[in-house]
């Protein structure tokens, strides 16, 4: 019945011709190498641009009250900081002299209008802290509303927070205070992660993601372009009609799926892992992170056999449904619910700390993501990656065995049917009965 | 829009293409061509000075083989494309000058004016009839004029896609007389069917000609223009070698068969140079 | 006969209009795929997330962190732990921090950390030992570039707590953040306790104390967030909802052979587009409100929540003015849309550009996201962003009427136009007949050289790209330019020529020019560097504002401080004039001017020119220059003038600065733009007169190869 010489003709045919078609060469092979590194470019870049604009910007602060008389270095420490301009103060030199002071409301309507970035005012201290003497309060005014206001306010409060270390500093020695009396003790925090952990993580979580995303995308057009596009272009009776068995023409159309998947996968992958670090690069620059992208060897015929698996799944899966249509838009309108099971994994969110468990491992799709993740994390679970592909090649049975009896009926595989799977199931059930398999359908 | 509006053919000016009636033309056609610009072949005269004339109540066909310029005239004459020289009047309007004028006045039918699938055939005429703007409150009579008369009556109300290809067929031609105009052209409207629905079409083109309309027809089957055309044009790579009713055809070239004739024509064409050709002139002159 | 009655052109308007929808309705296929399910998956897809997300903050809550202690002061640090552990949450959490934390005794913590078997170390760390280690960690910061770094001051000596933990593991983080406020917590209440024993009145906190307010209020910040996002989000819906009218519209007609039934109806072209477009709008609009709308009743009945803060209060007449900001959108939306379709033969090929029309439009709309981006400036022109700006402004609160009332105009002004264009493409006979016989496609060779130019230069652009991502680095500047020019510019050149069989002399323009073309080309390089500075500072102040810092270092990356000057003159000026003018204004120039007018081919070029430069803020004075180059080699006849002015103009933006005459942050005053105008103006004429000119020919039909 299946002859291999045949499907491998008939393989090479469906490979050809898919090379000519631009759609499927837009999706199954240029996408997968360039939409993520240009989406992640694009982000990236926006990213540090934006971060950039806010960062460059003056903060002009309004004050609507003089600085307490004893306390005259906290107009020269808000001078002095770098990004800050006090309204009223000229532009080029640096400002000496009291600063204007505005009434409230104005400063409050200058706030509003955009015209300020912040209104601050000194306030005489309330409650507890009235007992320090020469004690003060300060009110910083913003709006929530601008994001160059927020950061106006966070340059203020630094500013505020640096007098107010400085002051306790010189109270403590007056106080005859020594430095471990006053500090009591220091706080900080060390990561232990080498770059190339951080690195796996931040793979681990984008390919395990983009690798489905990027299988299912390169079976999609070609599944439906070998199936229903072929009854639109009405070449699929020409192939039924052709001396190779039909078990022989359906398997090297399902292997052509596939193959498009896998390439589709592999070469996401690939443009991903290259491009990841480039296009990072910049956002890390200056922050003193240093993140290396590497991929542990055992990882790469995990996500191999994880490619696969899926190229085979949604291949099949595709091709059943994609079947019943008799235009490609049908098709594409048919086979697009597969498609949204790519996003199983983002539903089941995506923790760092989690890792195959029996369970996740019975979730067709969302196995084979973790599965990756893992195996980029450099953890081979080795009965559940067993398990994960088990359970996705028993669903791929379960697609072929669908197939397979579809293909059974003569209306469906010459094509002659009209491309409505309800009437599809409908007339099989009432025809069952009649044990007439010959009318023809659908008509 | 063209801003030189050429001048409109009057039949009591010495015009070039008369009728034979001598009434005034339905469809004029004046020196028409069609250039496309290829860019490895360079210019490409797909119509290269087509000249002929219609009368009411005849049906004139154009018979070529593939690819001679038959599709190219009638797609001009629709206004589908524009001619990139001489002109073409439909009742009297200019194909260039005023496209809408001239589409209110024809039904255009061919292989490749498909019908919307997810329409009723009803739903079909309805839609036609009104968008070639037929005079709205007597859309509904019409529609159920054209259902009668095609015998649509059965599965008007069933969609375009469901039906078979006759079926499709006869509605078709009834969207395309929907607006019941003056003037039809059919181009190879039996390209395809089998020999009972190209009977039909062959006995609707009779029928139209009997009311009165004008019918430019073309094909590239023999018997058909045979058994149906008035007179006919025979063109070859863009250019009308003769034209003329079949009796008078047959005359000239003192072969019987239409396919004799057409043979007839063409190798001469082939055997000739252009510059002899133009001195054939007599042969598109007509009776 | 019946009476040739003209109809009203509204009554075919509406018939097509009914009949587009009618057979929308019975596409039930593609309206269950893409409009019932999204009602029902966005929200479904919504909530699971959301639960998800909030069983994983609980397992964070609940889950019980191990930690260990080390160091030489690990008494001092576990007494510490535990005691910063048993006060009460000041977040105002449960107050059950230390039911969640067990310390274990591992034989050596950090190791067990690495593997991954408890979650975090606290090391107690005597002052000497604590400076040490932080002035090693300053040294190696400065060292690896960090802002900042070299400028930090040294901590106080004081004994200290480091918190080891692992960055890549969300459990270790949360147990680092708890314990790091614990602990901070402990230090605080200390210092204050170790204060007030030595008499000073107030707790440290209250020491000028800084309190914060928000002017705006949550109804403000909710409608500055709404105004963020709502025409994005519009545009999704309206975009994926608009393309199921859109698609069928034109080159599904195209595909199944209605298109051409329709334009042999008396409907006019200019009708037909007109009741297409508002097919595509209705639906358009119509998915948006009932997602919109759908969206709305899950938010009423409680299955979905906002965040607290952000509470919607848009008033009515906001509402309506919003709703008129968005009604050009639709139809711009409804109009690239058709237009698109106009241009596809198929359903796919629509498809095809579906994707990239998106991103445009979702770029564009998301102009208000930039800092410091006001209406009241030249985005107002720019047409999604001028709305997605106005609108911004309106939920925010205000209303400037002038401006919104600009922004609907640009954008509206934009739709008509593309509705024009639509229009043209149902006149345009390549584009609406399938059968005319790609001739060229069967010759091969140079006649389908125009027809692929673009498709080349796209496939250069993106080896361009990509090399320069993933080899950037390593190739170095003069790596980079060697790869860049001999290799993608000149290499493509020489491929294209071999590919198609061009005539190289008539392809590259290799023809002697009139001597006065080189006069012209003395005076108009200069003018134009001067006039593309200008027109460069224009677009950084009033377009697309762009930080002084990002210039100042895209100055110095330019200026190639390790290259000596010969070097710099060699890689940055003659290279790139003699490789570049053969790559865009030979090769590519060949291809369009087969394709477009003189003005096009212009336009296209420079316009190519223009991307191949990435950065964002130089596409438009590199796209100028472009521009003004393929004006150069069209009317002078001729490629070398080209050549020595693009070499002229790299070689004066960047020898002058080398050279120390002017400085870095030289600026020229804005009046040059004036002289500079005129000097390329003069140029161009001088070379018009004395090339293309004097020819005095009709347009040259492009391709003189055939002759």
């Amino acid at each position: 019945m299946l002859n291999r010489a045949d499907v491998w003709t008939l393989y090479r045919r469906e490979l050809r011709s898919a090379f000519r078609e631009r759609t499927i060469v837009v999706n199954s092979i240029l996408m997968p190498i360039f939409l993520y590194p240009v989406l992640l470019w694009v982000m990236f870049t926006a990213q540090t641009y934006i971060q950039g604009l806010n960062e460059g910007f003056t903060s002009r602060i309004a004050l609507v009250d003089p600085v307490p008389a004893d306390h005259a270095s906290v107009l020269d420490s808000l001078r002095g900081r770098e990004g800050v301009r006090l309204r009223g103060d000229p532009e080029e030199e640096t400002p000496t002299g009291p600063p204007d002071i505005l009434i409230e409301s104005e400063a409050l309507a200058l706030l509003r209008s955009g015209a300020v970035d912040a209104v601050v005012g000194f306030r005489p201290p309330e409650g507890a802290g009235s007992t320090l003497p020469g004690n003060f309060r300060v009110q910083v005014r913003f709006d929530g509303t601008e994001s160059r206001s927020e950061r106006a306010r966070d340059r203020v409060e630094s500013v505020l927070a640096g007098y107010r270390d400085t002051w306790v500093q010189r109270e403590a020695e007056r106080l005859g205070m020594g430095v471990e009396d006053r500090v009591r003790f220091l706080v900080d925090v060390e990561s232990v992660s080498t770059s190339r952990e951080m690195g796996t993580m931040i793979l681990g979580q984008m390919l395990s993601f983009f690798l489905i995303i990027m299988v299912a995308l390169g079976c999609f057009v070609p599944s439906v372009d070998t199936t229903a596009g072929e009854r639109e272009r009405s070449t699929w009776e020409t192939l039924m009609t052709v001396a190779a068995s039909r078990a022989s023409v359906v398997t090297a159309k399902y292997l052509y799926v596939a193959t498009l998947g896998i390439a589709a996968g592999v070469l996401n992958v690939t443009a991903v892992f290259l491009s990841v670090g480039a296009v990072l690069r910049p956002l890390l620059q200056g922050s003193g992170e240093e993140i290396t992208f590497s991929i542990p060897l055992a990882a790469v015929p995990v996500m191999l056999a994880g490619a696969v698996a899926l190229a085979l799944f949604f291949s099949a899966a595709m091709m059943l449904l994609a079947s019943f249509a008799r235009s490609f838009k049908d098709g594409q309108a048919l086979v697009q619910p597969v498609y949204w099971l790519v996003f199983l994994p983002l539903l089941l969110g995506q923790q760092t700390d989690r890792t195959l468990t029996p369970a996740i491992a019975s979730v067709p799709v969302a196995n084979v993501s973790m599965m990756i993740r893992d195996a980029i994390n450099g953890v081979f679970l080795w009965p559940l990656i067993a398990w994960t592909l088990v359970v996705t090649l028993a669903t791929v049975a379960l697609a072929l065995t669908g197939a397979r009896f579809a293909l059974r009926f003569e209306d469906f595989l010459l094509g002659s049917f009209d491309g409505s799977f309800w009437r599809f199931v409908r007339d099989r059930i009432s025809r069952r009965r009649r044990t007439d398999h010959t009318t023809e359908a659908g008509r | 829009m063209s801003d030189s509006v050429p001048p409109a053919p009057s039949a009591a000016t010495a015009s070039a293409v008369p009728t034979p009636s001598g009434a005034p033309p339905t469809i004029e056609v004046r020196d028409l061509r069609k250039t496309f610009y290829d860019e490895s072949r360079g210019e490409v005269h797909a119509v290269d000075g087509i000249s002929f004339a219609c009368d009411r109540g005849e049906v004139f066909g154009l018979l070529g083989a593939n690819g001679a310029g038959k599709t190219t005239t009638l797609r001009m004459l629709s206004t589908v494309l524009r001619p990139s020289g001489g002109s073409a009047w439909v009742m009297g309007h200019e194909v260039a000058a005023e496209p809408e004028a001239v589409r209110r006045s024809l039904g255009f039918y061919s292989a490749s004016t498909a019908l919307y699938p997810r329409l009723t055939a009803r739903e079909t005429l309805e839609f036609f009839a009104r968008i070639n703007r037929y005079p709205p409150e007597r859309v509904p009579e019409r529609v159920e004029e054209l259902v009668e008369r095609f015998g649509i009556g059965e599965y008007q109300h069933a969609r375009v896609e469901k039906l078979s290809s006759g079926m499709k067929q006869k509605v078709s031609i009834a969207r395309t007389i929907a607006h019941d105009p003056p003037v039809l052209i059919f181009d190879e409207p039996t390209v395809g069917l089998d020999v009972l629905n190209a009977l039909e079409m062959v006995r609707v083109v009779r029928r139209l000609r009997d009311e009165g309309k004008t019918v430019l027809f073309s094909s590239h089957i023999m018997s058909e223009v045979e058994k149906l055309c008035d007179r006919i044009g025979i063109i070859h790579r863009g250019r009308l070698l003769a034209l003329g009713t079949l009796e008078e055809l047959r005359e000239r070239t003192g072969r019987h068969y239409l396919e004799d004739v057409f043979v007839h024509y063409v190798t001469r064409e082939e055997g000739v140079d252009v510059a002899e050709l133009g001195a054939t002139g007599e042969l598109e002159a007509g009776a | 006969m019946t009476p040739l009655r003209p109809g009203r052109g509204g009554g075919v308007l509406a018939t097509i209009l009914r009949y587009e929808l009618r057979m929308l309705l019975r596409d039930r296929r593609t309206l269950l795929i893409a409009v019932v399910a999204p009602l029902v998956l966005f929200p479904a897809w919504i909530l699971i997330s959301r639960v998800v997300e909030r069983n994983e903050e609980r397992r964070l809550d609940e889950a019980e962190y191990l930690y260990a202690v080390a160091g030489t002061l690990e008494a001092w640090a576990r007494t510490a732990v535990h005691e910063a552990l048993a006060l009460p949450d000041s977040g105002g959490g449960d107050g059950a921090r230390a039911v969640r934390f067990t310390e274990v005794r591992p034989p050596d913590p950090d190791s067990a950390l690495r593997a991954g078997d408890l979650h975090v170390v606290v090391h107690g760390l005597t002052a000497e030992e604590y400076g040490a280690l932080a002035e090693e960690e300053r040294l190696e910061a400065i060292e690896r570039g960090v802002d900042g770094a070299a400028e930090a001051e040294p901590p106080p000596l004081a004994r200290a707590l480091r918190i080891r933990y692992r960055a890549e593991s969300d459990f270790s983080r949360g147990a680092m953040s708890r314990l790091r406020e614990a602990l901070t917590d402990l230090r605080r209440l200390e210092r204050d306790s170790a204060f007030a024993e030595r008499g000073f009145p107030v707790a440290l906190g209250d020491v000028a104390e800084v309190e914060d307010e928000n002017v705006a209020t949550a109804e403000e910040e909710g409608g500055a967030f709404l105004g963020l996002a709502l025409t994005p989000f519009l545009l999704l819906l309206m975009l994926t909802g608009g393309s199921i009218v859109a698609v069928d519209a034109i080159s599904g007609e195209k595909e199944r052979g209605t298109l051409e039934t329709l334009l042999t109806t008396s409907a006019s072209r200019g009708e037909i587009v007109r009741a297409k477009l508002l097919a595509v709008t209705v639906v358009g609009v119509a998915v948006a409100l009932v997602n919109g709308l759908n969206l709305a009743v899950y938010l009423g009945l409680g299955v979905l929540e906002l965040p607290a803060s952000l509470q919607m209060a848009v008033s009515p007449l906001r509402a309506l003015v919003v709703f008129l900001l968005y009604l050009p959108l639709a139809f711009l939306v409804s109009g690239v849309l058709l237009l698109v379709s106009g241009f596809s033969k198929s359903y796919r090929e629509y498809q095809i550009y579906f994707f990239p029309v998106f991103l445009v439009f979702l770029v564009t709309a998301l102009a208000p996201l930039l800092p410091g981006m006001e209406l009241r400036s030249a985005m107002v022109l720019v047409p999604v962003s001028g709305i997605s700006l106005a609108v911004r402004e309106v939920l925010g609160g205000e209303v400037d009427w002038l401006f919104a009332g600009l922004a609907f105009v640009s954008t509206g002004a934009v739709a008509a136009w593309l509705a024009i264009l639509t229009e043209r493409t149902l006149s345009n006979e390549r584009l609406i007949s399938r059968s005319e016989l790609d001739a060229a496609d069967l010759a091969g060779g140079a006649a389908l050289f125009p027809r692929h130019v673009f498709r080349w230069f796209l496939g250069f652009w993106v080896l361009f790209w990509v090399t320069s991502l993933w080899a950037g680095e390593s190739l170095g500047i003069r790596g980079q330019i060697l790869v860049n020019l001999v290799g993608i510019f000149f290499g493509g050149t020489i491929l294209l020529l071999v590919r198609y069989r061009l005539p190289v002399r008539e392809a590259l323009s290799l023809r002697a020019p009139h001597p006065a073309a080189w006069i012209a080309t003395l005076v108009g390089a200069p003018a134009a560097l001067a006039l593309g500075i200008g027109v460069a500072e224009f677009v950084n102040r009033y377009v697309f504002p762009v930080p002084e810092e990002m210039l100042e270092a895209f100055g110095r990356s330019l200026s190639g401080p390790e290259l000596p000057l010969w070097q710099l003159v060699l890689f940055l000026s003659v290279m790139p004039g003699v490789f570049e003018e053969l790559a865009f204004r030979g090769a590519l120039l060949h291809g369009v001017r087969q394709r477009m007018g003189r003005w096009g081919t212009v336009l296209v070029v420079g316009a190519f020119f223009g991307f191949f430069h990435v950065s964002l803020f130089r596409i438009v004075p590199t796209a100028l220059l472009g521009m003004i180059l393929a004006a150069v080699v069209l009317f002078s006849r001729s490629i070398y003038p080209a050549v020595l002015w693009h070499a002229l103009n790299n070689a004066l933006a960047l020898v002058p600065v080398r050279l120390g005459w002017i400085g870095e942050d030289f600026r020229l005053p804005t009046w040059t733009v004036v002289p500079a105008l005129a000097g390329v103006a003069v140029s161009l004429w001088i070379l018009w007169r004395t090339g293309a000119g004097r020819r005095a020919a009709p347009v040259p039909p492009g391709p003189g190869f055939r002759a």
